[in-house]
């Protein structure tokens, strides 16, 4: 019978191959909580915040339960606080990132987006003084997440702001030494960043975005592993363009069921519903594991040869089948492969088969870079400055957007093991490969746009 | 064409071991009598064939007729025929429900199928399609529900779990826009209450 195959499937996706939204991101406009005194404008901007999204939990459960998927993470993301917060110096913007933090304690949630900088052709006065309270902020805070968008295929690379966040990540990890320089990874740092992105540390809302907008991304690499395993089981001749439609109505389907979830929670809320990130985002869970989708394609250990087909065809696919599936397609919408938020790939690098350029390779065909790398402790600041160049070289090349997560682990080494714990898991610290660009990066200035920007 | 109050209305049920050709045999024997089908459901489980239809007999065909005729069409012993008047049903209550999909995956116990149905129909909740199987001791139940309006869905909910406590099984309650917006192609905001 039809309706109980289509039930089965759907029973099966939810209830035993990990399909989950993995965040509902409530994007709120801050704009109107601008003001020249600090204290006013902390104040309305948590009263915003906690009007908008005091049932915010509440709603995601009730969501949750009446269409059996879980909602995992529970997000608030606002407009880019260097901007609201211009005209303030850094002690205003320290008490806003803590204002934001208890906003977020208080209404439940795990983390609040948005202490982000726009800076891809130059930075304000405002922004500099952003960027330079990170490593303060993302130490003294528990649950605020800061980005930068550095690069821009229409501006090319701030490499001005890239020197400035090297000092910030080195910093920044100094300060959470003990937890492995956590601090981190609360901070992404990007090349044509989405404004409309659920996923942390990213989201923000942007200034194209309405008042107050629900994002939301959902998830299922484990979905995606079992319906290859079980194509290849079905004792059909399978080849690579078969494993492809495979991925593609899996990804209709995962894509249809975030789109109702999010128009359901945007209704219950009041709020405009954005869009679906279909990035197919692991999790350090054994099943939820992206490198464990290219391991059922066949590539024996990620980072051999063919990796990086195997990446493009996956990307490829699951954006296919998102598109059909629905028109509210955006954010990143992509492959993830966050180092040590997935055991696959982390393992894979313990072996020595997922190396620092392997890993950029990748990310020049997906989504969304060099995401929860573990670096040397000793790594210098025009170093980390200049791996983030290469990568948002890539996005800004190739029109897309790229970041990178760079976690510089005070006090190891290569080879060491960095833990963040939860769902930011635990992977071994790469190796930088030595040769030196100092005196590249410490050029400064900007990477003019490239050519591909002329598209008018 | 005039012929309506010519004629008397019957539901027709056959069960049979599947084979090829009963719902030509069953359809030709009451055709024989005049009689035309405007309604027919047909499912086969484990090999066994049911069917339910509703047919209009000329006045002057009896039930002891048509059901004699749909016997002889099969073998002897063949078919179990059942031929009963038809009566239109009361008017259903007018109220608003919606739809769900319960699902029971677990151990396979004798009690079960009644424990979950008695839980439902004690909270006025109608049973549309219903669908079990068991392999390997384990038990597969899929049922469409309708749940008034009025009814609270999360209580239900909880309380589904609490009446199927001592049976180990794995019970959800999940609103069927998941299973269509999954399952088909129209876009989800044209699902019944998404617009």
């Amino acid at each position: 019978m039809k309706w109980v195959e289509d039930i089965l499937q759907t029973v099966e996706m939810l209830q035993s191959e990990h399909l989950d939204v993995r965040a509902v991101s409530l994007g709120i406009d801050l704009f109107d909580c601008a003001d020249q005194d600090v204290d006013r404008a902390c104040k309305l901007a948590k009263e915003k915040i906690i009007a908008k999204a005091a049932s915010l939990v509440r709603v995601c459960e009730s969501v949750s339960r009446r269409y059996g998927i879980p909602i995992v993470n529970k997000r608030v993301a606002v407009s880019p606080v260097a901007d609201v917060m211009a005209g303030h110096d850094s002690s205003g913007l320290v008490q806003f990132a803590h204002a934001l933090d208890e906003a977020a304690e208080e209404i439940g949630i795990d983390f609040i987006g948005g202490y982000s900088a726009l800076v891809h052709k130059g930075m304000t006065t405002s922004d500099r003084r952003l960027i330079e309270t990170l490593p303060q902020v993302l130490s003294e805070t528990s649950r605020l997440c800061a980005s930068v968008n550095a690069a821009s295929t229409k501006s090319g690379i701030n490499v001005d702001a890239l020197l400035l966040l090297g000092d910030v990540w080195v910093d920044a990890a100094r300060r959470t030494a003990e937890s492995d320089g956590f601090a981190c990874c609360k901070l992404s740092v990007f090349a044509n960043m989405p404004e409309d992105n659920p996923f942390m540390a990213g989201a923000y809302k942007g200034i194209g975005e309405p008042d107050v907008v629900v994002n939301i991304g959902v998830s299922g690499p484990g979905v995606v592993k079992r319906a290859i395993e079980r194509l290849l089981h079905s004792g059909r001749k399978c080849d690579l363009g078969t494993i492809a439609e495979e991925i593609k109505s899996t990804a209709f389907r995962v894509t249809r069921s975030g789109e109702l979830i999010g128009r359901e929670v945007a209704k219950a809320l009041g709020a405009e519903f954005g869009i679906v990130d279909l990035s197919l985002a692991p999790t350090p869970e054994v099943g939820d594991s992206v490198g464990e989708i290219f391991e059922a394609m066949g590539i024996a250990r990620v980072g051999a040869p063919g990796t990086t087909a195997a990446v493009a065809m996956l990307n490829d696919a699951v954006k296919k089948g998102g598109a059909f599936a629905s028109s509210s397609v955006g954010g990143l919408s992509g492959a993830f492969i966050p180092l040590s938020e997935d055991a696959c790939l982390a393992r894979a690098a313990e072996a020595g088969h997922l190396s620092l350029e392997k890993l950029e390779a990748m990310t020049s065909v997906c989504s969304v870079g060099l995401d929860m790398i573990a670096l040397p402790g000793d790594t210098s600041p025009e170093t980390l400055a200049a791996i983030a160049m290469d990568e948002l070289a890539i996005g800004v090349v190739n029109n897309k957007t790229t970041s990178v997560r760079l976690i510089p682990v005070p006090n190891k080494k290569a080879g060491d093991r960095a833990v963040f714990g939860g769902l930011f898991g635990e992977c071994p610290i790469l190796p930088v490969p030595n040769g030196g660009s100092d005196a590249f990066v410490r050029k400064a200035g900007r990477i003019p746009a490239p050519l591909v920007s002329l598209n008018n | 064409m005039g012929k309506r109050g010519a004629v008397n209305t019957y539901i027709v049920t056959v069960m049979a071991q599947d084979r090829v050709g009963i719902v030509r045999d069953v359809s030709r024997a009451l055709a024989m009598l005049g009689g035309n089908i405007t309604h027919i459901s047909q499912t086969v489980m484990r090999g066994y064939f049911t069917l339910i239809l509703s047919v209009d007999m000329p006045k002057e065909r009896t039930l002891l007729e048509i059901r004699q005729a749909v016997e002889r069409a099969g073998e002897v012993g063949e078919f179990e025929v059942n031929v009963r008047p038809f009566e239109e049903p009361p008017e259903p209550e007018q109220k608003s429900v919606e739809r769900f999909t319960l699902s029971l995956r677990g151990a396979d116990r004798s009690g079960l199928i009644a424990a979950a149905t008695s839980y439902l129909a004690d909270n006025r909740i109608n049973i549309e399609d219903v669908y079990a199987y068991v392999h390997d001791g384990k038990a597969l139940i899929l049922a469409q529900v309708s749940v008034p309006e009025d009814v609270d869905v999360e209580e239900l909910q909880t309380g589904l779990q609490e009446a199927l406590k001592d049976f180990d099984v794995a019970a959800h309650l999940q609103h069927e826009n998941i299973f269509k917006a999954t399952s088909e192609v129209q876009p989800v905001i044209g699902l019944e209450g998404m617009r």
